[in-house]
């Protein structure tokens, strides 16, 4: 067992963790799923996402042949970003906040799931997962080393909110500078090295912050 | 990240004191240390193991000075001449019966032999060698109690650890600390052999095998790295907070607020002894007790206006130029 | 600084995983990490609160329970786990500091060695049992059918306050009861007795900010006493202003108060009463108004204490007395206080009432003892103890007079004197229930051991044993989910014993939270505040982790005693043995705790051992230095330990420390060191019937072996060097004083 799971199943996260809200009937969580989502889905358009035009900003370069990886449902980021042209903050909504982007909580994709697609096969799956009250054990793909402090939040506001010319609904577009162009994928692989050579050359042509401790921990 | 540039870096922050190397940081995180409030309680020590990961090293590591303690509380016996009356039964004591106390010594006595490391004398000039003792008064007993003394590291400016590394793992940062990148680092010792205050600390041990058995590794801070086998290591002034107060400012699109974070060790001091904050906010409460105390940053031999001020650097005579000021401990003669 | 605080309604209903990547990386062991795709699982909540954000850490409040002071903290928590401790900036009593023991907190809870199960004794031994079968089997001996008579039933606790001890006192009730033995060893159970008896309340308030000096006989006021961390933010108040305040500390061996003294000043122990005539003799030399003004028998028992008199009984040199009582002519309002060196004599009574008869000469009653008065909930308030109800239960075993025993928050079977033999006379209880987190001796020795939530899993509510000005209920709350599901919270056995008992008030409640719940919903209005609803209140006061509460005012009565010393012969045979107690390991119950044996004691800097004190003058005569073993031997039993020599203590005396000589108590306490509170003589103060912890005589033996003690310090001088400097408080004054610059 690798120890980077370790505290998941550790004994605190096996006894009764996941009990769900006693406020939130399931009507308020459609009806709240609903209002987001159409004011995400209004702000989404079509870009091509290889960031080359994000405006003040030069994409980081390196390849990395991630494998594909196994995940409990095959979740379909393609079908969520391209087709259906939502925003990938609003699953991953600690992105802007926190230095992790956050993997989505089970009632939010209930939230929707509740009423859209009820018959495929994924769906039921995730239905039983929220049903039994246990959230789906996905793989981890991004990752970096643990002496690393990345943060999101920092990184989305240089790109995103501080940067002149650049809007919200394009978010995927930088979000493609180290996760790649994840609207083409089912689950996500890893297609950037996110190493030490890969962020250097990035905050160098970005002028980022060059001192040690920034990232180091 | 190129040598180079690390070197860049390096000689941009660490200036020579004559340069005033540190005008051009961002902030310039000190701390100020009252001896006179300072009960030696050792609350600061063990909330820096809570903060930064420190692994208990047992008994015997112990007693080869493997203790991993970043923040340790220094006790001393010996006293500076400061004999409040004669500490040895007086012969007159009939005389004081009748109403006829000895008269009070209030001159302090130099004591101090001034062949011994004629370099530090210098330092206080003859306000130093009034001051200090050397190996306790001739009472029989520890007449004005302990001396404790709160080490973490001092964070200096013209860091003595600093030029020595083979390999550029510590450095100076834009925040004026010195900077230990345990990635870098190979273990070669010279920084700690460097150190005057003996205040930096080596993984001798892979701690982490035995440190924390489960479920004790749960109460490890995810703010920092676990520290392994062959890496020097030692205080941060917990960057990893001032990250979370820089981060958080950024966002928010404003400075760091002075008091708005400190330290582990400040935050628990029960006594409120210790002190953090930026020295290049002028009104933060470090920068006042500085300039109160007539304390320079950038000098080796300080002039103050006011010999009797209780401030001073520990061991400022060797050119490190400390980030940390001590307060002379008080004591009723 | 408590970065967000968070108005929490149900803290349980939340606590799980964050499934984030890098939020768990401290955790990890380096060697074990990888980076590699798909081999580490993340998992997302279910269902968070809005609150929850992974990678960014929220603080709960609650209360800290190592040691009975009862301080505010605010616990930080992430992804589930609690990760350290803070003080609470709300709380009236460590005013967002805390010590040492506080921040040791959290290794109390993640302990390796925690109960995990309920364990029952069958033929001989403990076995682990499920809970069913432990209920079952409690029920068999103390329920309804069991036949038990209520006064063979007793609980042995240490100090508690608040619902715990509301549901405690109701079970007594309910089991038709009042046995209730308290112990703590670390107490002031004597100069409490003294309180009571000369100024009608046991606990007055100190105010040592207002005064001007303190003249300290052994009360170890920051350190190992009634609420460090309070009285450490106290000092720092007396240290600075206008005047700084002077600290003159008289004591056997140097306590961490004594460490800050200005005057450190060593007695020959037992004999700080007549010290303190002695100084109260010279304070009213030629003062004939301050003589006039008191009783008869006391103007007598004074005037018997001339300087000379005192100096050779104490020790202590004439000169020094007399410029002790001159600092209190000139520093008034002063303090004077008793500590545990004064109170562990067989007439332990009689020298804390001489001292407090110095507080009276100078009219310290009033101005810097002040009434305290109790609370607006004295059945909330801290029941504590001493030493006396050890002895208690040690005689009522003797008797075959109990049954049943319920234990929780002591351990008496490590801190009772082997003279006592408390360990065989225990035989005698048919069936022994201990209530605890550790396997400690006694739960090592019971019948029947219950697993209890660890203080950071569970709920209640704690008054602090001192209470300063502003009196204050804190609420302790889970910090996170507990570790291990078979342990219970204390509070909900206690209301489970209630139910057994089928008491009608505590019929309708589930579990100790909802008691809990509703017990602040029915508080007054006045307590309540701004809070527009009860659901309101409950979050609040969550939030805020202490309750402020009115007081009723009380008054101090100045009364004098009958005081009397025996007679002091010259002894110099033999040494007084001091059991001292240290801020960390405290009466032996954080031994257990990895970080405080290995933070130095702050005197001697030894760690993870017992260590031998003694003076440089008594070291030569034994032909011993410092790693020598001595073999320390009272009539009762020897220990061996090192040897530390310093100059901060008396010659006569030998100090052992507390809280090391676990024969239990898990990996890190478990055979190391030596107790010395095993080989104490078992003698009682004549008045109170407390141990007289210093009122053992002990011989010292070189035993031939010698290693290098461990202590965390370099050296022991400062070698010129200009580390620790030192000024004249008169510098202090002129340069800083009332100007105010921290």
């Amino acid at each position: 067992m690798s120890h980077g799971y370790l505290f998941l199943s550790g004994p605190v996260g096996s006894s009764g963790a996941v009990v769900p809200h006693h406020r939130s009937s399931r009507y308020f969580l459609m009806a709240l799923a609903a209002l987001v989502l159409g004011f995400f889905l209004a702000m989404s358009s079509a870009w091509a996402d290889d960031g080359a035009g994000v405006p003040n900003a030069v994409p980081p370069k390196g390849e990395h042949e991630g494998k594909n990886v196994e995940q409990p449902i095959e979740f379909p980021h393609n079908i969520h970003v391209d087709v259906n042209k939502i925003n990938c903050m609003y699953c991953h909504t600690y992105a802007r906040r926190s230095k992790v982007a956050g993997i989505p909580p089970t009632s939010k994709c209930m939230g929707c799931h509740l009423v859209i697609a009820t018959d495929k096969p994924r769906i039921k799956k995730l239905t039983e997962y929220w049903e039994k009250k246990e959230p789906p054990r996905w793989k981890k793909v991004h990752d970096v080393p643990d002496f690393v402090h990345f943060t999101h939040e920092k990184h989305l506001k240089r790109f995103v909110f501080d940067n002149e010319g650049m809007s919200v609904d394009r978010v995927s577009e930088v979000c493609a500078f180290c996760h790649g162009e994840v609207k083409k994928m089912t689950v996500a692989h890893k297609v950037k090295p996110l190493n030490m050579g890969f962020c250097a050359r990035c905050h160098e042509a970005n002028k980022g912050p060059f001192d040690c401790w920034k990232c180091h921990k | 990240m190129s040598l180079n540039n690390i070197l860049t870096n390096w000689s941009r922050y660490r200036k020579g004191a004559e340069e005033g190397g540190f005008h051009e940081y961002e902030h310039q995180w000190g701390m100020v240390v009252d001896l006179n409030k300072c009960i030696g309680c050792n609350a600061c020590s063990v909330a820096c193991y809570a903060e930064n990961n420190l692994p208990v090293v047992g008994e015997k590591r112990c007693g080869k000075n493997q203790a991993m303690n970043w923040l340790r509380i220094e006790r001393y016996w010996d006293e500076p001449d400061l004999e409040p009356y004669n500490a040895t039964p007086s012969a007159n004591i009939d005389a004081w019966i009748e109403g006829n106390p000895p008269a009070k010594k209030t001159e302090l006595k130099p004591s101090m032999p001034s062949s011994y490391l004629p370099g530090l004398l210098e330092e206080g000039g003859q306000n130093f060698e009034q001051r200090v003792g050397f190996g306790g008064t001739k009472s029989e007993f520890q007449d004005f109690g302990a001396s404790f003394l709160p080490m973490m590291c001092q964070q200096c400016h013209a860091a003595t650890c600093e030029p020595v590394c083979p390999v550029a793992a510590t450095y100076h940062t834009p925040d004026g600390l010195n900077a230990q990148v345990y990635n870098r680092c190979i273990g070669s010792r010279y920084c700690s052999n460097n150190c005057p205050y003996r205040l930096r600390y080596f993984n001798f041990w892979s701690y982490y095998e035995d440190a924390w058995p489960e479920p004790l590794h749960m109460q490890l801070n995810p703010d920092l790295s676990v520290r392994d086998k062959g890496v020097m290591e030692k205080c941060t002034f917990c960057i990893q907070r001032i990250r979370v107060a820089k981060d958080k400012a950024k966002m928010e699109d404003r400075k760091v607020i002075d008091g708005e974070f400190s330290t582990a060790c400040v935050q628990t001091c029960p006594t409120g002894a210790l002190v953090f904050g930026d020295m290049q906010n002028p009104d933060s409460q470090v920068s006042k007790l500085w300039s109160y105390h007539q304390v320079e940053r950038g000098k080796t031999k300080q002039s103050k206006q006011n010999k009797e001020l209780r401030g001073y650097r520990v061991l400022e005579g060797l050119n490190t130029d400390p980030s940390v000021l001590y307060l002379e401990r008080v004591r009723e003669v | 600084m408590s970065g967000n605080d968070i108005n929490r309604r149900d803290f349980l209903k939340i606590l799980g995983w964050s499934g984030v990547g890098v939020a768990v990386a401290g955790c990890d062991r380096p060697t074990t990490v990888t980076l590699e795709e798909g081999k580490e699982e993340v998992v997302a909540y279910l269902q968070p609160e809005e609150y929850v954000i992974p990678g960014v850490g929220v603080w709960f409040a609650s209360t800290c329970q190592q040691c009975p002071a009862g301080c505010g903290v605010h616990g930080r928590v992430r992804e589930g786990r609690v990760l350290k401790m803070e003080g609470n900036p709300d709380s009236p009593i460590n005013k967002g500091k805390l010590c040492q023991m506080g921040q040791a907190g959290v290794q109390g809870h993640y302990n390796p060695d925690r109960l995990k199960k309920p364990m029952l004794r069958k033929g001989g031994a403990l076995a682990e049992v499920s809970w069913e079968e432990a209920l079952a089997a409690l029920e068999q001996k103390v329920g309804p059918a069991s036949g038990l008579a209520g006064d063979r039933f007793a609980w042995f606790t240490g100090t508690v306050s608040g619902h715990q001890s509301v549901l405690l006192s109701a079970h007594l009730a309910a089991m038709g009861s009042k046995n209730h033995f308290i112990h703590e060893t670390i107490n002031n159970a004597v100069a409490r007795a003294v309180n009571q008896d000369m100024l009608g309340e046991a606990m007055p308030r100190y105010d040592l900010p207002a005064a001007k000096m303190v003249l300290s006989f052994g009360a170890d006021l920051v350190g190992a006493g009634t609420s460090p961390v309070h009285f450490s933010g106290e000092y720092a108040k007396f240290r600075t202003g206008a005047t700084r305040g002077v600290l003159v500390q008289v004591e056997p061996k140097m306590t961490l108060t004594g460490g800050s003294a200005d005057l450190w000043v060593a007695i020959r122990p037992g004999t700080e009463g007549v010290l303190a005539l002695g100084i109260a003799n010279q304070v009213l030399l030629g003062d004939e108004i301050k003589v006039a003004g008191l009783p008869e028998n006391i103007r007598t028992l004074i005037a018997a204490y001339d300087v000379k008199k005192v100096a050779s009984i104490t020790g202590v040199t004439g000169d020094r007395i007399m410029r002790i009582a001159e600092l209190l002519k000139q520093r008034s309002p002063s303090l004077v206080v008793a500590g545990a060196s004064v109170e562990g004599h067989t007439h332990g009574y009689q020298s804390a009432a001489a001292i407090m008869v110095l507080n009276i000469v100078l009219g310290n009653v009033g101005k810097t003892i002040l009434p305290s008065g109790s609370s607006a909930f004295p059945q909330m308030e801290a029941k504590t103890g001493g030493t006396r109800d050890l002895l208690a239960l040690a005689d009522a075993a003797d008797k075959k007079a109990l049954d049943v025993v319920f234990f929780h928050g002591a351990n008496p079977v490590y801190t009772a004197p082997a003279a006592l033999g408390l360990t065989d006379k225990l035989k005698n209880i048919p069936f022994k229930v201990v209530f605890a987190v550790h396997p400690d001796e006694t739960a090592m020795s019971a019948d029947l051991v219950l697993p209890i939530l660890s203080a950071h899993e569970d709920w209640g509510t704690h008054m602090g044993a001192y209470q300063p000005e502003q009196k204050s209920i804190s609420i302790q709350q889970p910090l996170m989910e507990r570790l291990y599901p078979d342990t219970k919270g204390f509070g909900d056995l206690l209301l489970a014993l209630l139910k057994a008992r089928q008491v009608k008030e505590y019929e309708s409640f589930a579990d100790y939270y909802g008691y809990l719940k509703n017990a602040f919903a029915a508080l007054p209005a006045s307590v309540k505040g701004d809070a527009v609803s009860d659901e309101d209140f409950w979050g609040k006061s969550l939030q805020k982790g202490v309750l402020n509460v009115g007081t009723v005012a009380g008054a101090l009565n100045p009364k004098m005693v009958e005081i009397s010393f025996p007679e002091f012969k010259s002894d110099a045979q033999d040494y007084y043995l001091v059991p001292s107690a240290r801020l960390g390991l405290w009466d032996g119950r954080h031994a257990n705790l990895p970080w405080l044996q290995e933070a130095p004691d702050q005197i001697s800097k030894v760690v993870w051992t017992s260590w031998v004190e003694m003076h440089p003058a008594t070291a030569a005569k034994l032909g011993v230095k410092e790693g020598d073993f001595v073999k320390v031997s009272s009539a009762q039993g020897a220990v061996e330990a090192q040897v530390y020599v310093y100059k901060g203590i008396h010659p006569q005396v030998i100090a052992v420390p507390m809280g090391q000589g676990h024969e239990e108590y898990g990996r890190y306490a478990k055979g190391r060191g030596v107790n010395p509170l095993k080989i104490l003589a078992p003698v009682t103060d004549a008045k109170t019937g407390e141990l007289a912890l210093y009122g053992t005589r002990v011989t010292v033996a070189q035993s031939g072996r010698r290693e290098v003690l461990v202590k965390l310090m370099g050296s022991e001088t400062q070698l010129g060097r200009k580390m620790v400097g030192t000024v004249t408080a008169s510098v202090f004054d002129r340069t800083e004083g009332a100007k105010n610059v921290t």
